[in-house]
Formats: C-alpha cells, structure tokens, sequence
C-alpha cells in the first residue's frame, strides 16, 4: 500500500510515535488526577468517552507504529518471500486482534 | 611493523585467511599504502587496489583495524599493531583486498549523476549565485571510495536495493543543484521504502568518510525536501 512505503511510512512512524509519547502523558495525568481505587480509576478511564477516545486513540496509534516499524525489521533481515509473506501476515494479524480485543474491553466496560 | 592481510585468490583458494608479514620500515614510510607497495615488492602475490596515492582516487578504499579507510591518506604512526587489513565489508571480494563495485556504481548511475537542463542552451555558460553554489560544497567532493556505504549496516543488508550513503550524497548533489531542472523526478525517484529509506540514521557513513563529508546530512536533505515538496 502506498501509504505505507516510502516517506508517508516514515513520517507515520515519526507522528505515531508523538502521538502515542502525548497520548501516555494524557492519560498518566487523567488517572493521577482521579479519586478511588486503581481499579476504579481504570474504570473510570475506559468507560468516560474522553478516555475512551484516548485509549483507542493510543492502540491506533501504536499498532500503526509497531506495524511500520516490524515491517521495516522484516525487510531488512527476511529476505525469502516465502518467509516474509507469512510472517507479515503474522505480525498484521496480532496487531488487528490486538485492535479487536480492545474494542471488545471498551465496549465491555461500557 | 606487523601486519595481517586477507588473502583470498578465488583460482587457488577454497576459503580466506589471513597472513601474517612483518616488514621493516624506512624513513620513507610515511603512509599505509608505502607499506603496501614496498609489500608487493617482497610479495607479488598480494593484490590491491591503488592510483593517485594522495586520497583523490578512492581506489585503495579498505578496512583498516576494523575502520574502513585509505591506505594512501592514513599514517603508519597512527596505526596499531598487528595492522589487520581486509576487503571493504559487504562487498563481494575479487581477490585480496580487491572488491567488485558493480552493484555500487550501478546505484550511483541510478541517481543520473549530471546536471539534467532542458532547457533552451544559453549563449554563455549557466550562472549560479555565489549561495548557489556553496550548496555544492561538502557533496561534490565525494570519491566514491565507498569507505562509507561499506561500513553501513542497512547497505549490508540490502545492497541491491538501498543506494547508500555513497549514492544518496550524490543524489542531493544533484537534488540541491540550482542549474538542475529534475529535482522533482529525483526527488520522486527516491520516495521508496528501498532506495532512501532502508537509511537508520546510523551515521557510520559520516563517522568514516575519509574526506570528512557527512552523508547522512545529506541523506536527511533529502528527506525534508520530499516533506516540504511532496504533494
């Protein structure tokens, strides 16, 4: 995918990577700045929309960054396209249900 | 002073070594690469490469103590013994201390390493700006001694497809050339997930340019001018 390669592949890289650094302080201060217990505040984190929106906002933005990054390691050290093919497909395929399973526990805790 | 040398004849070899010699030095000795010759005289069977003698060529490019350099440019005095000399790494090895530079000059024609003007000739020559061509300086000195992509580890990885520093240099060179009207074209030619960015940002390539040039500067000229221009 073209979006993917070349310089938008390493700007994505760059801006995922802020995003995810602002995102972590966000929500460091949004847990900090709570009442109760650990468990609550957590609670109380995914099932607000502003927090939410956060916590989609940094899985999105990690799997983007660990998408890209992987990537570029396979490209550098797997040469074999039988071997790469799959173990893309792999690493694309964790980091969607990874995706999925956290919808699954906002939606939950909703 | 002691050295050890690769030897690999590919006719008469069936795997490298390495072989010791040791050689007494004359006053006249000033450079790696007076060793070298006077090697040759006792030796004839050691094989390498060498023109200019004073770091204008770039034909006697190798690894020397583990830190790739010429021979001609770099002095005996400042050499620790045993010396260990070794093909440039990465590079498929001719014979001795000779490498085959196909693939490496074959992405330094990728980059169209001229001037591309389309436009109507003009009576006299094209002009640049005295800030024009200052542009120029610290790229146009390159040898292509390839000391810099042979210690790049994204160049060992994939030297058929990344251009390396050595390449990259003289794309920017090119790129950042005021009388150059493809700027676009190479700047779009270089937009891929091969040619520019297998770069790390490791930096060997600068840490080793025996002409002191930095292309990994240039490596990170390319990539603003494809932020700034891209649409």
């Amino acid at each position: 995918m073209r979006v993917f390669s070349g310089q938008r592949a390493w700007l994505l890289q760059r801006f995922s990577a802020l995003a995810i650094l602002v995102l972590l302080v966000l929500g460091a201060f949004t847990l900090a700045g709570a009442d109760g217990s650990a468990y609550e505040r957590w609670h109380a984190l995914a099932t607000s929309t502003h927090g939410s929106v956060l916590i989609v906002a940094f899985f999105v933005s990690m799997g983007l960054h660990a998408w890209i990054g992987v990537r570029d390691v396979v490209l550098d050290y797997v040469h074999p396209l039988a071997l790469r093919l799959p173990l893309l497909a792999v690493v694309a395929f964790v980091l969607v249900a990874v995706q999925i399973r956290v919808a699954m526990i906002l939606m939950g805790a909703s | 002073m002691r050295l050890r040398i690769y030897r690999f004849d590919p006719d008469v070899d069936e795997r490298p070594r390495m072989q010791d010699y040791d050689v007494a030095l004359r006053h006249t000795d000033r450079m790696l690469l007076d060793v070298l010759v006077r090697l040759k005289e006792i030796d004839d069977s050691l094989s390498f490469r060498r023109s200019c003698r004073e770091g204008v060529c770039g034909s006697d490019a190798m690894n020397i103590n583990g830190r790739n350099g010429l021979a001609c440019i770099q002095p005996v005095s400042e050499l620790k013994e045993p010396v260990t000399l070794r093909p440039l790494p990465g590079f498929p090895v001719v014979r001795d201390l000779i490498v085959d530079m196909t693939q490496f000059f074959a992405h330094y024609h990728s980059i169209r390493p001229y001037v591309i003007d389309d436009r109507p000739m003009p009576e006299r020559e094209r002009l640049q700006s005295p800030e024009e061509r200052e542009r120029l300086n610290g790229l146009y000195e390159c040898i292509l001694c390839a000391c810099c992509s042979a210690f790049c580890p994204s160049y060992w990885w994939n030297p058929d497809k990344f251009i390396g520093p050595a390449g990259l240099l003289q794309a920017w060179r090119f790129i950042t050339d005021s009388r150059d009207t493809a700027r676009a074209e190479r700047l779009a030619y270089l937009d891929d997930v091969y040619r520019l960015y297998r770069c790390r940002t490791i930096m060997n390539c600068t840490e080793v340019c025996p002409k002191g040039l930095s292309p990994s500067h240039a490596i990170e000229q390319i990539r603003t001018a494809l932020v700034k221009e891209s649409s």
